[in-house]
């Protein structure tokens, strides 16, 4: 019997579908979102093939947890809330591993970014996608995981202040002190890449 | 500028105010530079990251990367009870075939002798053996009358000697 054709059927018919075993439904949302849920773990871990496991990993456990879609969000929006959990998880257990870790200095140290230089000129004007992508890249690798992940939380899952305190179990102060933080430091990060290819 | 202000200058461009910490938010960064400056700062940084991820494609093709989905989502589920078989016609006619069979052999020999002995007087006796099954026939041309004595298949040795499952 030749395979059904999903491609034309929306995500709620798929979810549908799969809640009642058909794998097939399930693949093609993952054909769908599998590029936004791995985005999202690449962007918090910063690891390729981590990125590309743990976001094999949310596929199946919402695969195991459809029943528990009520469709008060997107589907989509949905997978990547368990993305995200799984991307927190993993890197607090990359944390405890870690004996002396550079962001616990780096934070207790605290007070870099309140003396910093306000930058009067935008780093990335100018700057075509690509290339502005590739600093964003780079700048987004040095900063801390707590850091990044207060940065990705708001800028790209549009959280507020009291969501991101619940998610990553701190206080709103906290959110607000980190997220200053990473922005002043990819501020920084971003002049400094612009400075290096003007040299060269 | 200390650092509480800093953070809420930030918490005014998130839009994380009341509604009259933004009015005097708005108006601090109308008479001061420096507060506009830092304002422009994060709106500029926070532009840049808008539509990052957007840009970031996975390095698998859906075929691999589904492949190890399927994997663990077929080894996750429970394993299946084998199911009932279901009627079968075949098996079903199978069953009926032995019996069938020997009452059909049965009839055949019936109408044998009955040619055998057609036009004479005397009572035609005609005796078959089918597998487990026995049969004798009886044949009375003066009273037209044709008997046949089945001792399929309790009387036999084998019926004896094994579990029937053969109707009484």
């Amino acid at each position: 019997m030749a395979d059904k054709d999903y491609s034309s059927t929306d995500d709620q018919a798929l979810v549908g579908a799969a809640r009642q075993g058909d794998t097939r439904a399930f693949e093609e949302l993952v054909a769908r979102h599998r590029d936004k849920i791995y985005a999202r773990a690449f962007s918090m871990l910063r690891n390729e093939q981590e990125a590309i496991d743990l976001s094999q990993e949310a596929w199946v456990k919402g695969w195991q947890r459809l029943n528990q879609f009520q469709g008060e969000s997107s589907f989509g929006t949905w997978m990547t809330r368990i993305v995200i959990n799984l991307c927190l998880d993993e890197l607090r257990r990359q944390k405890r591993q870690r004996t002396d870790s550079m962001e616990a200095i780096e934070e207790e140290s605290g007070g870099v970014e309140r003396q910093m230089p306000i930058l009067e000129v935008n780093p990335t004007a100018g700057l075509e996608r690509t290339e502005l992508r590739q600093r964003i890249d780079r700048a987004m690798s040095q900063l801390s995981h707590e850091h990044r992940t207060v940065l990705v939380l708001h800028e790209f899952e549009e959280m507020e202040y009291k969501q991101i305190a619940k998610t990553m179990e701190c206080s709103i102060g906290t959110v607000m002190s980190r997220l200053f933080y990473a922005r002043r430091k990819l501020a920084a990060l971003l002049t400094d890449l612009k400075k290096e290819s003007s040299k060269q | 500028m200390n650092y509480e202000a800093q953070l809420k200058l930030q918490s005014f461009l998130d839009g994380e105010l009341p509604e009259n910490d933004a009015r005097e938010v708005a108006a601090w960064i109308a008479r001061d530079k420096q507060a506009a400056g830092l304002l422009a700062e994060l709106r500029h940084t926070r532009e840049a990251v808008t539509g990052y991820e957007e840009g970031i494609r996975l390095p698998e093709s859906r075929e691999f990367y589904w492949s190890k989905i399927q994997r663990e989502i077929d080894r996750a589920r429970p394993a299946t009870a084998p199911a009932a078989p279901a009627f079968s016609l075949w098996a079903y006619l199978r069953r009926l075939a032995v019996p069938a069979t020997a009452l059909a052999l049965i009839a055949i020999a019936g109408l044998v002798a009955n040619r055998g002995v057609h036009g004479g007087g005397a009572v035609g006796v005609t005796e078959i053996s089918v597998s487990d099954t026995e049969a004798l026939t009886y044949r009375d041309f003066s009273a037209d009358t044709t008997l046949v004595w089945l001792s399929y298949p309790a009387d036999n040795e084998v019926a004896q000697n094994t579990p029937s499952d053969t109707l009484p």
